[in-house]
């Protein structure tokens, strides 16, 4: 079943108003409100690097706050002791989170479901604790880091939560533009075919270490960025934004939202983040209604609020050339 | 159609005129998460004697209005509840506990010309930063320490051992103190180390520290740790006095290391707000026993009761300009007569005047306040 499919150009316009709608929404809203679109901005990044290991790899990792830790204090510790503006040093913070996950992955990558998951939840606590014992001496402890440097861009300098929305929210457009090419890539295939069944994927000659690796990588690497602008935003870093729960919290995102899908984990998203704030006012029942609301949303819809749709692929064409048309095709996937 | 019309205009009218007649203050408080305990007895506190003000009248005449927002004990939420306050048109706001949490939503105060008053957060870089519009009416980390370093030279040991378990807040302490006994010379430092935080077995450190023959040991960590250790040093046989920080202020280190070792060991800390000694507090208390039924568990509730009373008193005086306020707080607010004694902050921010006593366990496992 094929839904019915939109003429071109209603879809263009739609998605141009949309578009400018997201670019005029700071300037109807208070800093407030954008504040809080800034947060489902950087939790919607942190879930879709997370959906990429979880979501499309099938590999229950709980631990995703420690590499956005590690990427958040590399940007605060160049601030604070070598005076790097703190956006310059991006592609750093996500290459450092991505060698951290290389290290720390290698040897656990062969664990199974369960059993992973109980590893990447010492990785998250590991992490944190070093931060609070002042490791090397550079993360502060349990205070964390103060970041003094004026933040900017192109001398353009950003401090009002409208910038950060513009910054966040461009940032989070690029991430999704590459994630849904990269789903649709021979490398997404193949995480997908590990997640249904990495024996009968390794059988097919899907080297499946190797994927999974790339994909803990790249989902870290993703996790770093984003976390040298959570410590550009924020202004200030410590262990407690990198606990266990916030793990768990990104971990919901994925699992709550549709794993494997890039508008699952949007909405997932938000529903995390808007959530507790919009039951602000209940004050310490907040997170009471918070918990209420997730645990009916898994009763109901226990495959996610968004699922992946399945793939489909139109084999008619090459019915009546097979071997040979399928075969040319068919080296691609592997 | 018209009837709806009158009705919001009437409704628009009414909240106007409310707003003529009430100042709202900001409670920014761990309602939720690691020090939600803290927070709840904050809220209590802050509410109770914003109810008591409005009863007696209010400030020149208008109403108090507490506006509270959860901190959820943790930057990020810190920072969207500073924001929300901001947003709400709060005169001044009271919080928070964390130091981290705090830190936060500083900026965001700062930005917006709010003043802040903190409660908890005792890390030495909050006031550090020429905030013109932050107080606190809590303590800062440095001052412990020279109240240790007092404490240390009036009981005259001369061999000091000094133990932290290399958190931040311990480390800190622990340099302060070392810093302070070497400076004064007369005291041998003859141990200086870490133990590792969370364990169940102390012996070895404690052989170690045995080696060295220490007439006193300090340790700056928390109260697990400390039990541990008391609790260790007895099994072993060892009997010298321990001092600890105010981390180690909680009856669960009575538990933990069993009454017959944890009495005789001694601590600095901010009073128990039982033990406050002002008429003013004795009242606050019994009326609060009489409404809650129960004490505020810790001191940092009371002082967050204090930096609302240092608030109204500002706002009294100067009305809700925040510049104003906070030049009235730092240059004329002398020896205020807080719940917790007297208030009087310096140029930073912070609060003047010794708020820290010792404290002794007796033989039935009580803290017990000593004599000045």
């Amino acid at each position: 079943m094929i839904p019915p499919r939109l003429p071109k150009s209603a879809l263009r316009a739609a998605m141009v108003m949309a578009g400018a709608g997201m670019l005029a929404l700071p300037h109807l809203l208070g800093p407030y409100w954008t504040n809080l679109l800034n947060d489902m901005g950087i939790y919607a990044i942190l879930g879709l690097s997370l959906n990429i290991i979880l979501g499309h790899c099938g590999l229950f990792h709980m631990g995703h706050a420690a590499f956005y830790a590690v990427g958040a204090y590399t940007a605060a510790i160049l601030s604070t002791r070598f005076s790097v503006p703190i956006l310059w040093s991006m592609p750093l913070s996500g290459c450092l989170a991505g060698l951290f996950a290389l290290a720390v992955a290698r040897p656990i990558i062969h664990l199974r479901g369960d059993y992973l998951l109980v590893v990447t939840i010492g990785i998250v606590e590991i992490v944190r604790i070093a931060l609070v014992n002042n490791i090397f001496g550079l993360t502060g402890g349990s205070n964390g880091l103060l970041i003094t440097e004026p933040i900017s861009i192109f001398g353009y300098e950003i401090f009002r939560p409208a910038h950060f929305y513009y910054l966040i929210w461009s940032m989070a457009a690029l991430t999704i533009l590459l994630f849904y090419m990269l789903q649709n890539s021979r490398f997404g295939r193949a995480l997908n075919y590990i997640k249904q069944d990495d024996l009968a994927a390794e059988g097919s000659g899907i080297n499946t270490a190797h994927y999974k690796l790339a994909a803990f990588v790249l989902g870290a690497v993703w996790a770093g960025l984003i976390g040298a602008v959570f410590a550009a935003k924020i202004e200030t870093v410590s262990p407690q934004s990198f606990s266990f729960s916030e793990s768990v919290l990104y971990f919901a995102i994925v699992i709550l939202g549709g794993a494997g899908s890039i508008p699952g984990v949007l909405l997932g998203a938000f529903l995390i983040t808007g959530l507790p704030e919009i039951f602000r006012e209940w004050q310490h029942y907040r997170l009471f209604l918070f918990g209420a609301a997730m645990v009916i949303m898994m009763i109901f819809r226990p495959q996610g609020l968004i699922p992946p749709g399945r793939r489909h692929y139109n084999v008619w064409p090459y019915l009546g050339s097979f071997p040979r048309g399928v075969a040319s095709r068919n080296r691609e996937p592997r | 159609m018209k009837k709806l019309f009158f009705f919001c205009l009437a409704l628009l009218m009414g909240s106007l005129s409310a707003q003529a007649a009430e100042i709202k203050i900001g409670l920014m408080a761990p309602l939720t998460g690691a020090y939600a305990s803290e927070g709840e007895d904050m809220r209590r506190v802050v509410e109770f004697m914003a109810e008591e003000l409005n009863k007696a009248g209010g400030i020149n005449g208008a109403q108090i209005r507490l506006v509270i927002q959860d901190d959820g004990s943790d930057a990020r939420t810190a920072a969207l509840a500073a924001q929300r306050l901001v947003t709400d048109g709060v005169a001044a706001v009271i919080g928070t506990y964390g130091s981290a949490v705090t830190e936060a939503s500083q900026n965001i105060y700062n930005r917006n010309g709010i003043l802040q008053v903190a409660t908890g957060s005792t890390a030495i870089r909050l006031s550090e930063k020429s905030f013109k519009l932050f107080f606190r009416t809590c303590p800062r980390d440095d001052e412990q320490g020279l109240v240790a370093v007092n404490t240390l030279l009036r009981m005259g040991y001369k061999d000091v051992a000094i133990l932290h378990d290399n958190t931040a807040y311990a480390v800190g302490l622990a340099e302060e103190t070392r810093d302070g006994l070497l400076k004064d010379g007369k005291t041998n430092l003859v141990f200086y180390d870490a133990l590792q935080p969370n364990e169940r077995d102390y012996n070895a450190i404690l052989t170690r520290l045995r080696g060295t023959n220490p007439e006193v040991i300090f340790y700056t960590g928390y109260y697990p740790e400390a039990g541990m250790l008391l609790r260790q040093m007895r099994e072993m046989g060892w009997q010298i006095p321990m001092l600890g920080g105010d981390a180690q202020n909680n009856t669960d280190l009575v538990k933990i290391a069993g009454v017959e070792a944890a009495s005789g060991f001694y601590f600095v800390s901010p009073p128990m707000p039982d033990d406050l000694d002002s008429q003013s507090a004795k009242n606050f208390m019994k009326a609060y026993q009489a409404k809650y039924n129960a004490t505020p568990r810790s001191i940092w509730s009371v002082i967050a009761g204090d930096a609302f009373s240092v608030i109204v008193e500002a706002l009294r005086v100067t009305g809700a300009d925040a510049q104003k306020m906070g030049a009235y707080l730092r240059d004329n607010l002398k020896d205020f007569d807080g719940l917790t004694g007297k208030i009087s902050f310096n140029a930073k921010g912070d609060r003047v005047g010794d708020l820290y006593r010792l404290y002794r366990v007796d033989d039935k496992g009580n803290f017990v306040l000593q004599p000045k």
